[in-house]
């Protein structure tokens, strides 16, 4: 048998190599797994972050040490932060959060890392997160044009940067984190007081409500002593603020290895049948000179356990390395250090059952049916399966439509010679397509996604002030501005969820850029974002406590239905709402929607002053937005109107790509480790098929085929293969792509991604399985084609 | 390469054109073999007239497929030359000769060998199609015609499992003549049948014969030697025989 099999070293290395390629793919995804999820969170838990942070009037050296001694918390830090603006091109701005620190090398909460340059930053110096750098192409040494709300725009020094992976990257959020000193602050005209008091609990830190009634108690004895309790935030413990981003990757490639491991199954069972009916004939022999089906079943077994070990060998090694730099790609792209590659044990357990046992698994059946039959009937194979009427119909069909060449029909016919084997063939490029085709669905899905939400907002800037101003003179200045075509006021404040020791509690991170919730003021007849209901009305005219929640804010209130009561703590004061609607709002925060004279009588704010406004422009175009939007931040400059911060479409769209980028680059990557599993598969397939039908092609040749004739014959085959997995592809991957984009869309924006299926992935795989399919049977064919008649004729 | 019926001699050397349908001048073949070299022809000379029903017999290993084999351009002898209609055989490279055997030659096999994907029509039409002997539209009219000839014809839409030995071997006959050879070569194709089945289907050659076919027959089976018109009896790779009747 040895010899036989050496005979086929050629069939035997491919299939080595197709079944290291599953070994491969599986161990990438594996490894790529266990790294970033034990990554992930050393890199945020790293940083020792603060249970909650508590914005007091004051934070000084006497209550930090206090609070330290305070039962339930075991570290208490003093820091400050500040939302602010940069200048990065003349009138261009981007916004900045500046984080204060009053003694960085004593900081133990809530830290940084030093990355380059000085640390700590000396006075009138700022030190940049290191992935800010990049995003506005500045370098240590330049000087960056920064505006606090009071004060007036000046020039500081970058003198270094940090790596801080309890932030978003900065390109993700279009954001510029900065990190000062109290005295730098003070230069940008900002009062020197520290207002934040971070805190570690002491016991369950990981535990929700266990941080909850610890800051509880600790804000009510703050109160006690005097200070004015304002906003904490309290984000999601031990969780990067990407963590549920990064869950849904991790998720995604682990529900992609599961597949890969059922390819890979299904790619070992269809080579394992190609070898066997290789071997038809010699066990028929075998047995003829006295061998036992035992004897023979052991042989293939140790075969097939030793052609696994040689997969193993060499996918192993490669997936883990490949698994390591896919970490590596994945973790530079969230700002993520990689402290250690090491991969759990788990994952080389899983790879070696998978490269031994599975193939000796998906073996024992066709090697003990092989090994069963009878003498004869091993001695008499032809490799082909007696065609019976039951096909007659198929055929048919296939000769009428094929009339005008025999020698396709002869090519479509064989396709369903070795019904097992095409079954098998089939599911494995049908579900590497139908994987590769829902990659493209869930990317092309939240792509329509991101379109839909552009497409609901109907403004092309919003601004923020840092203090109301009425609506008059903003009317007035932007009348002058002839680019604008109308503008909407559309009031905002920091809103969350009414306690019974009415603490001003949000779920929300210092940047306040994930899971933050607000409070809006919205003209009733606004036309500026859609508002497709979920449930309920939109706003009226005469509502009186009306409110309309998206369904971000809805899923803060569980039990809320239309129709009851429901509680916001804005300003410090819990109001009463009547639950009136619920809308669908795309990648938007959780907000909470009600009419001006109702926003004006919750926040205290003037009914006729504004300090956020909408604008629509009256050209559209990138180029001409730009000039509008700095002859805006001009008039308003002039006008001592302090802008907090201008959102535009562009810097919207740009954050909101950010976070997609990643996900597309994995779904990507796996679709091609499955295309390449699915190809190797058939050229396995085709190889087998015309070793069977060696002796055929000597008959064709016989009877005057040319090389060229067998080649297109074989190659066509492949074809018909492919054509009809892509096929069963199409079906498959609907709901494939509906259940991974529920689970993708929910885990990212609480609710399923839109059903999308994507044209361009349609005919990117039915190119990428007619290519695959003429490479995959081309050698085989090749091989047949070379083939001499008597060589062919004397073939067993 | 794609060749029409009328240049069908395009391979002729030239030289004794028409004398003898099949001519072998000195053939030899030996094949490598782990003691050395087996010699399986030894400077074998032949003649062939068209017309004749030739049948060659002799114990197992003693050439006769070999033999066969250099007529037919499946293999090519190590020294000699073989000609068929005047066409140097041995001088053709596998491309060519496949062009030339589909049109020239028809080979029968003993096991039938129809390819059993295709219906026994088609499976007569593919010669034609690989050779491109006929125009598309009359290929099933000749092959039914040709069906018809050897028996067959209510058979032509079956797949060749639903024919018994007898109609696949006389499907194979009908292949055979697809694209109208001067030169019919079957290697023993009464092996596999009964022997009131080998007797319908010798009947069938020899009427061939009588058409003016050349017909070249491997056999071991001498109780039909009442249909040759001659015999070679080959015995170590060497011709004992010339022309025995």
């Amino acid at each position: 048998m040895l010899r036989d099999l050496q005979a086929a070293r050629g069939r035997m290395a491919m299939m080595v190599i197709a079944m290291a390629v599953s070994i491969f793919g599986v161990g990438m995804i594996l490894s790529a797994y266990t790294i970033l999820s034990r990554e992930m969170s050393r890199n945020y838990l790293g940083t020792n972050p603060a249970s909650a942070f508590i914005e007091l009037d004051r934070v000084d050296a006497a209550l930090v040490e206090a609070v330290s001694q305070r039962p339930g918390i075991s570290e208490a830090e003093a820091g400050s932060w500040v939302t602010a603006r940069a200048e990065v091109n003349p009138n261009e701005w981007m916004p900045v959060f500046l984080f204060v620190v009053p003694d960085f090398n004593a900081a133990h909460v809530s830290t940084v890392n030093p990355e380059a340059g000085a640390y700590p930053p000396s006075e009138y110096t700022i030190l940049l997160e290191r992935e800010v750098l990049p995003m506005l192409n500045v370098k240590i040494g330049d000087a960056l044009a920064i505006q606090t709300p009071n004060g007036s725009k000046q020039q500081i020094l970058i003198s270094g940067t940090v790596h801080d992976p309890a932030l978003a990257p900065a390109w993700q959020e279009q954001t510029v984190y900065g990190y000062i000193t109290p005295a730098t602050l003070t230069t940008l005209g900002e009062s020197e007081t520290l207002h934040i008091l971070k805190v570690v609990v002491s016991d369950q830190r990981y535990n929700i409500a266990a941080i909850d009634s610890t800051v509880s108690e600790l804000a009510s004895w703050l109160k006690g002593q005097g200070y004015v309790v304002d906003e904490i935030r309290i984000p999601p413990p031990g969780k990067h603020p990407h963590q549920s981003q990064m869950r849904s990757i991790l998720m995604l490639l682990l529900v992609f290895s599961v597949m890969a491991l059922i390819l890979s199954a299904i790619l070992t069972a269809t080579m394992i049948g190609g070898l066997l009916a290789q071997q038809i004939r010699q066990i028929g022999i075998m047995k003829a000179i006295g061998a036992r089906s035992s004897q023979i079943t052991s042989l293939y077994l140790a075969l097939v356990a030793l052609l696994g070990s040689g997969a193993v060998l060499i996918g192993l090694p490669l997936g883990i390395v490949a698994g390591r730099a896919f970490a590596g790609v994945v973790a530079k792209l969230l700002n993520l250090n990689i402290y250690s590659d090491a991969v759990s044990a788990w994952v080389y357990l899983i790879l070696l059952l998978m490269g031994i046992l599975t193939p000796l698994l998906v073996a024992l059946n066709p090697i003990l049916r092989t090994t069963r039959i009878t003498v004869r009937e091993s001695i008499n194979d032809y490799g082909v399966s007696l065609e019976k009427s039951a096909s007659r119909l198929r055929d048919n069909w296939f000769s009428r439509i094929l009339s005008f060449d025999n020698t396709l029909i002869l090519a479509l016919r064989n396709t369903f010679r070795r019904r097992g084997r095409l079954l098998l063939t089939l599911s494995l490029l049908s579900a590497a397509g139908a994987m590769f085709m829902t990659g493209i669905n869930v990317k092309a899905g939240w792509q329509a996604y991101l379109d839909q939400a552009a497409a609901d907002r109907h403004y092309d800037l919003e601004i923020r002030l840092n203090q109301p101003v009425s609506e008059e003179k903003i009317s007035s200045v932007v009348a002058a501005i002839s680019g604008v075509e109308k503008i909407e006021s559309w009031n905002v404040s920091p809103a969350a969820l009414v306690r019974t020791d009415s603490l001003d509690i949000v779920r929300t991170y210092p940047d306040g850029g994930h899971g933050s919730f607000s409070l809006r003021s919205v003209p009733l007849e606004t036309q500026l974002i859609a508002t497709p209901l979920l449930d309920g009305r939109w706003l009226q005219a005469g509502d009186t406590n009306a409110v309309v929640l998206n369904q971000n804010a809805k899923a803060l209130f569980p039990t809320a239905k239309v129709g009851d009561d429901i509680q916001l703590m804005i300003e410090g004061k819990a109001a009463t709402f009547r639950l009136v609607g619920v809308i669908r709002q795309i990648l938007s925060p959780s907000a909470a929607y009600v009419s001006p004279a109702m926003f004006a009588e919750a926040t205290g704010q003037p009914v006729q002053s504004v300090n956020a406004i909408r604008f629509v422009m009256k050209g559209h175009d990138a180029q001409m937005l730009a000039s509008v939007t700095k002859e805006i931040e001009r008039a308003f400059a002039a006008e001592n109107i302090g802008v907090k911060v201008a959102i535009s479409e562009s810097l919207l769209g740009e954050a909101i790509s950010g976070h997609v980028y990643i996900f597309i680059f994995a779904l990507i990557l796996i679709s091609a480790v499955m295309a390449v599993v699915g190809a190797l598969g058939l050229t396995s397939s085709m190889g087998t098929s015309v070793i069977e039908r060696t002796r055929e092609f000597g008959i064709m040749r016989a009877i005057g085929a040319k090389s060229k004739t067998i080649l297109r014959n074989v190659i066509s085959e492949g074809v018909f293969i492919g054509l009809m997995s892509w096929m069963i592809a199409l079906p498959l991957s609907i709901p494939l792509t509906y259940g991974i984009g529920y689970l993708v869309g929910y885990m990212s924006f609480r609710a399923p991604l839109p059903l999308t299926v994507s044209l361009p992935g349609l005919v990117i795989w039915l190119s990428v399985i007619i290519a695959g399919s003429i490479a995959a049977s081309a050698y085989p064919a090749q091989q047949a084609s070379q083939l001499t008649i008597r060589e062919t004729l004397a073939y067993i | 390469m794609d060749i029409k019926l009328e240049n069908r001699n395009q391979f002729k050397v030239g030289i004794e054109a028409d004398r003898h349908l099949i001519e072998l001048r000195g053939v030899s073949k030996s094949y490598d073999v782990a003691a050395g070299k087996f010699p399986a022809l030894k400077d074998v000379d032949m003649q062939v007239d068209a017309g004749e029903f030739v049948a060659v017999v002799g114990k197992s290993g003693s050439g006769k497929s070999t033999l066969i084999n250099m007529i037919t351009g499946i293999d090519t002898p190590s020294s000699g030359e073989v000609f068929v209609a005047s066409t140097a055989v041995h001088g053709m490279d596998q491309e060519q000769l496949a062009v030339w055997r589909g049109r020239n030659v028809g080979i029968i096999f003993q096991f039938f060998q129809l390819l059993p994907t295709l219906t026994v029509a088609e499976n007569i039409i593919l010669p034609m199609d690989f050779c491109n002997t006929f125009p598309v539209k009359e290929r099933r009219e000749r092959a039914l015609s040709l069906l018809e000839k050897v028996g067959i014809a209510e058979q032509a839409d079956k797949l060749p499992s639903d024919l018994s030995g007898g109609q696949q071997q006389r499907a194979a006959i009908a292949r055979a003549l697809a694209n109208d050879p001067p030169l019919i070569v079957a290697d023993e194709p009464t092996g596999n049948l009964d022997s009131q089945t080998s007797d319908a289907v010798m009947q069938l050659f020899a009427n061939l014969a009588l058409e003016g076919k050349t017909v070249l027959m491997v056999t071991h089976e001498r109780d039909l030697t009442r249909y040759f018109t001659r015999s070679i009896i080959l015995s170590d790779g060497v011709i004992v025989n010339g022309s025995e009747k």
